[in-house]
């Protein structure tokens, strides 16, 4: 897919080279009926934050001084510029803490950046990534609302994602358990029968089961993660993230694209998780869990913040359980459909049945069996051949179709439900 | 005067022909050996010397020279004693021939006894090429020297037999107090070396006692009826290495001609006196630490590796990803050619090794990936990505067939219908093999391109489903051809003429967890 262009002219990038063949093969009709007055400023705050070092405090103290990205670039390619930018008062007295809000290895790297500018724009494009500015009316209004939102926003997919009626982030654990996995494919399922977008971090574990869990259920997730368009991670994720933006997601990034996730940008990255939510529910976390930092930012913002509680061995939960004890606002999940009522998304539960069952008349009969018996608990090859009493080549071809339908899922020999059969209720089994 | 023996040596897996020349010619006493002799024939002086004067001779006070003809060829190894010992002999007049032309295999101890070679049966079989009748060997080695049909076997024990026979007196056997050594002479090796992968026969598990791992079984059965890779995974302690060791036991016995390889090949490899044709597929388990050179063949004598000690068998990895990535790569041509060229300064070889590969991996370093209790695996994800990758993508194509062997609960055992034992499964993977011999000339796993689809005879619903199942295997082109190559032999298991819709489902289980993993999302 060739990345949405705005026309050369707008940006002051003469269209010959590389560009001009980009545009020859995607015209774009709609900058002649409605010229996007966002665009040059757009394209300013794009360059800006390739400068390393310049978060949102600083960025906001040059634009309460110099007004307008354009300017900031203009006074980065003028004389003297590092002195000028260095001058630049903090925008709060008290609050800013610190006296220059620009040192001199910041100011440095705007003037960098704006050297580089046009490369920076051309990179963006090349990618494919839509850049979504916070003045903008697309920025997604929850996002806005934290304090210091991103000022920038890498896009790709569908912006529209970002700004759905409703919207929950599911997070956890990198290291989770099968339970916890299935617990978030839940989760997801269920807000994707109440039209809610997902949100989380594309990570391993819960955020991949999350993400994975709604794409399968037909519903819209934003993946926000850690580093730039260009070193999306972690590598084993890239088939979803396209999956995500296939089906109507949206992968999104405060950084420049061609920043590398490091240990600094993930808490910084979970405060926009929270942020693009109504809502956080946490899975499973173990104590010092980066999922927790998502929790107290949704708390922060004023958000609600539900936590999956676990058994009281369970290293994977203890980090839910301590954050329950110490918030009073955080809220327990009690099961999947309580939580969907206390989100506020009660709808009749029939859909979800309806799903089920329709998925189970296209069944086979021996897949149906197996999927029953996959429903009920049977884990192994072994206990699905002892509780179907089918032969084993029968049973390995019908989990083959169920996997391939979604229906089951599972790596080294243990395999669970997936997809629409996790809404199936276990039926004991007369034995 | 000068005396001419023959006798042969080992070259790689094959015998050469050779003629020791002896002359004993006046002038200052010396003995000296020409022809390109390695350390172990120089050393012949000593044992030669020590064998005649010990067996009752007189070491000639003369001039003696022996020369290995043809010259210009390396020799190795001792088989050569025994004909220069008798060359000697003759040459000084001590004996006198009284019979055709015999040729002599032996390495000679220092009291005159002859022993075993590594080696005999090629050795012999190059005698036989050469047109001589008839041949000398020690009596160990007698039944293996047999299993040459042109060639007259004579058994001797001692040097002083040996000349009994040269005269042509045969057979009254001269006792001799033989001390009982155990046989370690410099260049033969018998019986097994510390560290090597053979297995003996009592180490051989029948099916019935591995529990549980249905997946794994059927897995294994169909790898066997169709000469398949199989890769087994799962955490430690649930089998792996045992469900390989019931291998020998379900493999049909080999046919004569593989049997005739089979045994050349232990026998130039020094397993010890082969007494009648190997009808039992080579088993080969080497641990991994084992070097480049003893997987693929190779040293100073360009000795076979396991790979061609496994030929017509199977190869048993455990623990693939700890084998060194040089040592997985170099199976490569093998598995592909069925045979290895091994090329050293100035000489280049070709082995047979047509093997099937059997490996057995964790799913991650510490070996708990995805087994309960969860939690107990301590690796990263980006280490158990890690270590998966370690097999690399070509090694991975030729593994058709890939098994998780879970954790078996006890319940579930307890619970579990009793196994079947080998017996039932061998005969079923016999018959599924004669099938395939029979309609297509070969084992499936060795089908490719247009044969493998000619052999499949999709129906149209069995076609549509083939190339759906293909692009859910998203991790590599040869996806398609694998699962064709595995359904076939499902299909003769169940003694079915066309592939089915479901012979290509199941198929389509045996892939690897990492396109299982990607599968899930390509969905």
């Amino acid at each position: 897919m060739l990345p949405r262009c705005w026309p050369p002219d707008v940006l002051g990038v003469s269209a010959t080279g590389p560009l001009a063949d980009v545009e020859a093969r995607a015209p774009a009709p709609w900058v002649a009926e409605t010229p996007d007055p966002y665009a040059a400023e757009r394209d300013a705050w794009t360059i800006l934050t390739a400068a390393h070092g310049l978060g949102p405090l600083g960025f906001g103290a040059l634009l309460t001084r110099f007004r307008t990205g354009r300017r900031i670039l203009e006074v980065a390619r003028g004389p003297d510029p590092i002195q000028r930018l260095m001058e630049t008062p903090p925008v709060h007295e008290r609050a800013g803490g610190r006296e220059r809000p620009i040192g001199p290895a910041v100011a440095q790297a705007v003037v960098d950046a704006a050297e580089i500018g046009e490369a920076t724009i051309r990179r963006v494009r090349q990618l494919g990534v839509r850049v979504l500015t916070v003045e903008e009316p697309a920025y997604p209004a929850r996002l806005a609302a934290i304090a210091m939102p991103p000022h920038v926003l890498f896009v790709t997919g569908d912006p529209a994602a970002l700004s759905m009626q409703r919207a929950v982030a599911v997070v956890g654990t990198r290291r989770a358990t099968s339970a916890g996995r299935t617990t978030a494919g839940r989760v997801a399922s269920a807000l994707v029968a109440a039209e809610a977008a997902v949100i989380s971090g594309l990570a391993f574990g819960i955020d991949g089961a999350a993400h994975e869990a709604t794409v399968r259920a037909g519903g819209r997730t934003v993946a926000v993660i850690g580093g730039g368009h260009a070193s999306l991670g972690p590598h084993a994720h890239t088939r979803l993230a396209a999956a995500i933006v296939a089906a109507g997601g949206a992968v999104v990034s405060e950084l420049a694209p061609d920043v590398a996730p490091s240990r600094g940008t993930f808490p910084r990255r979970n405060r926009i998780i929270s942020g693009l939510a109504d809502a956080t529910v946490v899975i499973e976390a173990p104590a010092r869990s980066g999922a927790l930092i998502t929790a107290s930012w949704a708390l922060e913002q004023g958000r609600e913040c539900f936590l999956v509680p676990g058994g009281l061995d369970a290293p994977a939960s203890a980090g839910c359980l301590s954050f329950l004890r110490e918030f009073r606002d955080a809220h327990v999940v009690a099961g999947v459909p309580q939580l969907i009522a206390d989100l506020g998304f009660a709808r009749p539960t029939q859909a979800g049945d309806a799903l089920v069952n329709a998925t189970s008349r296209t069944l086979g009969a021996t897949e149906a069996q197996v999927a029953s018996a996959l429903v009920a608990g049977r884990i192994t090859v072994d206990e699905l051949v002892a509780d179907t009493d089918l032969p084993v080549a029968t049973v390995l071809a019908a989990l083959t179709m169920l996997e391939r339908r979604g229906l089951a899922a599972g790596v080294y020999g243990r395999y669970r439900p997936a997809g629409p059969l996790l809404g199936e209720v276990p039926r004991p089994k007369p034995r | 005067m000068l005396a001419v023996v023959p006798s042969a040596t080992l070259y790689g897996l094959d015998g050469r022909s050779i003629r020791v020349e002896v002359d004993v010619a006046p002038g200052l006493p010396g003995f000296t050996i020409v022809g390109l002799a390695d350390t172990a024939v120089q050393e012949a002086r000593e044992r030669v010397r020590g064998a005649i004067r010990n067996a009752g001779f007189t070491f000639p006070p003369r001039r003696t020279t022996v020369n290995l003809a043809p010259a210009e060829l390396r020799k190795t190894g001792t088989s050569l004693d025994l004909a220069m010992a008798i060359g000697i002999l003759l040459g000084s007049e001590q004996v006198r021939s009284g019979s055709g032309p015999v040729a002599l295999l032996g390495e000679l101890g220092l009291g005159g006894e002859v022993r075993p070679l590594p080696g005999t049966l090629p050795m012999v079989a190059a005698i036989a090429k050469r047109g001589i009748g008839r041949v000398v060997v020690a009596t160990m080695a007698a039944d293996e020297a047999r299993l040459v049909d042109e060639v007259d076997v004579i058994a001797v024990a001692t040097l002083a037999e040996a000349a009994e026979v040269v005269r042509g007196r045969r057979a009254r056997r001269v006792p001799v107090a033989m001390p009982r050594v155990t046989i370690s002479g410099v260049g033969s090796v018998v019986g097994e070396p510390a560290g090597s992968g053979s297995i003996r026969e009592g180490e051989v598990v029948d099916l019935a006692e591995v529990r549980g791992q249905a997946e794994a079984r059927r897995g294994l059965e169909i790898a066997l009826a169709g000469e398949h890779g199989l890769l087994l995974t799962g955490p430690p302690g649930v089998g792996k290495t045992l469900l390989a060791r019931t291998i020998p036991g379900l493999l049909p016995p080999l046919g004569d001609e593989a049997a005739r390889s089979v045994s050349i090949v232990a026998s130039a490899t020094g397993e010890g006196p082969i007494h009648s044709l190997r009808r039992r597929a080579p088993f080969r388990a080497p641990h991994h630490t084992l070097s480049y050179a003893a997987m693929v063949g190779g040293g100073p004598n360009l000795t076979p590796g396991e790979v061609t000690r496994a030929d017509r068998g199977v190869l048993f990895l455990d623990e693939l990803a700890e084998f060194d990535r040089d040592v997985l790569e170099a199976l490569r041509q093998p598995l592909e050619d069925g045979r290895v060229l091994i090329v050293r300064a100035g000489r280049a070889m070709t082995f047979p090794a047509r093997f099937q590969l059997v490996a057995a991996m964790n799913p991650c370093p510490c070996g708990f990936a995805g087994s309960e209790p969860e939690g107990r695996c301590r690796c990263t994800p980006g280490e158990v990505e890690r270590y998966d990758r370690r097999v690399s993508g070509p090694l991975r194509d030729r593994l058709d067939i890939w098994v998780s062997m879970p954790r078996i609960h006890a319940a579930a055992l307890v619970a579990a219908r009793e196994p079947e034992g080998s017996a039932v499964v061998a005969a079923r993977i016999a018959d599924a093999r004669d099938i395939a011999v029979l309609e297509r000339g070969r084992l499936n796993g060795r089908l490719r391109g247009r044969a493998l689809r000619r052999a499949c005879r999709l129906s149209g619903e069995a076609a549509c489903r083939a190339v759906d199942l293909a692009e859910a295997d998203v991790a590599s082109g040869r996806g398609t051809e694998r699962l064709l190559r595995v359904a076939r032999t499902i299909a003769d298991l169940a003694g079915s003429s066309a592939v089915a819709a479901d012979h290509l489902e199941e198929a389509a289980w045996y892939r690897s967890q990492a396109s299982r993993a990607s599968a899930l999302l390509a969905s």
